[in-house]
């Protein structure tokens, strides 16, 4: 049974709300995002197919918005990272806190693709095929932007 | 696959190291390459592993037109939660986001049918009583207390401020209780206009005390030789 659009969203607000986190890095944005993403999921559901994967759905509205979210911000601010909503190791050590800043600053340069494949795929557990239809690619490609991200991150943290 | 991509498919759980891989992971070639992106993954992990959530609300809303004005209702799934009028469809949206935090708000009149048939029916003289579910999360745990009691007034009845105090057994409050239905977050389904200050005067009501006149009169109530009093 198709679950009503008041479970779809009890069931996966949470999740959708922390990968808005993981794109946009503040509590703001993320919650600007959030309500773009109910509201349109909302609009759309009705006309969803019965045999839609209604969490790659969700997940490709999020990705969208937070798109856009990111391409508004660009616009006003040219080189700003956000990360306020990241938890900062408070109290680490200043080597941690230094690492920290380091991870946040190559992910939020990440091209766009690379960046939600790579949440998707390691804090949401999507399969590359469900990631995929969010990114209108292939799987091989997801897979791809996915390897691509960890790459440059290594490169970034090793130099 | 080439040996990079084939170390990062074992430490993301994406595949098993092939014998091949295996036996150049022995080497210390190998060890650094699969360290390295251990202290990646790890790295990552602990910067975006954990973000902080608010817990978010879904909060629907419609319009009606009344003989009062248009009238704003919203509802979460619990149940009505505002009502409003004489302000704009902005404002009240604006005040709901204001107000209720980390929420979704979405127009929908189907979400309010059940409020909507019962206010149009009883500004339409068919209905005395409402039957929805209501949730209080805009009223302090005094002003539920108030509310409470205030919803249990019937239609065409009036009681004073006073008589609020009493029943919720604080005699003195009267004057807590006047503010606390000053900020009554859903006139009309509590009956706050049934309420009036104690020597006979209207007392006061946030919509207007022309609204007051306007709802008494809809519920017949005997509101004899009435002075308003603005407050």
């Amino acid at each position: 049974m198709r679950p009503t659009f008041d479970e779809l969203f009890t069931r996966h607000r949470h999740e959708i709300f922390a990968y808005l986190m993981r794109l946009l890095g503040n509590e703001a944005d993320a919650q600007d995002a959030a309500q773009e993403v109910w509201l349109r999921a909302y609009r759309a559901y009705a006309r969803l197919t019965p045999q839609s994967n209604v969490r790659a759905w969700l997940y490709a509205i999020a990705t969208r918005q937070g798109w856009n979210a990111m391409r508004r911000r660009r616009r006003k601010s040219a080189a700003l990272v956000y990360v306020d909503g990241l938890p900062a190791p408070a109290g680490a050590a200043w080597e941690q806190q230094r690492r920290w800043r380091e991870v946040v600053a190559v992910v939020s340069r990440l091209p766009p693709k690379q960046h939600a494949a790579l949440m998707q795929r390691q804090f949401h557990g999507l399969r590359y095929d469900e990631i995929a239809t969010g990114l209108g690619c292939t799987p091989a490609a997801a897979r791809a932007n996915v390897y691509q991200a960890i790459k440059r991150l290594r490169a970034a943290l090793e130099e | 696959m080439n040996r990079q991509d084939a170390v990062i498919a074992m430490v993301l759980g994406d595949a098993a190291a092939s014998p091949e891989l295996t036996a150049w992971l022995a080497t210390e070639a190998g060890q650094r390459t699969l360290r390295a992106y251990q202290r990646t993954v790890a790295a990552l992990g602990s910067a975006y592993g954990e973000v902080t959530m608010p817990d978010m609300t879904m909060v629907y809303y419609t319009s009606m037109a009344t003989p009062i004005g248009r009238v704003f209702v919203a509802a979460t799934e619990a149940g009505v939660t505002r009502i409003s009028f004489r302000c704009s469809e902005a404002a009240f949206v604006a005040e709901l986001r204001r107000r209720l935090g980390a929420v979704v708000i979405a127009e929908s009149g189907e979400r309010l049918q059940r409020a909507v048939s019962q206010l149009d029916a009883y500004f339409g003289g068919r209905r005395r009583a409402f039957d929805v579910a209501v949730d209080w999360r805009l009223a302090t745990p005094f002003q539920r207390r108030v509310l409470t009691a205030t919803r249990r007034v019937p239609a065409g009845r009036v009681v004073s401020y006073g008589d609020i105090a009493q029943r919720i057994g604080q005699p003195a409050a009267s004057r807590a209780v006047g503010q606390a239905l000053g900020r009554n977050p859903l006139p009309i389904l509590i009956p706050c206009h049934r309420v009036l200050a104690g020597g006979g005067g209207l007392g006061g009501y946030t919509g207007g005390l022309d609204i007051k006149r306007k709802l008494l009169g809809i519920e017949g109530a005997e509101v004899a030789g009435v002075t308003s009093q603005p407050g």
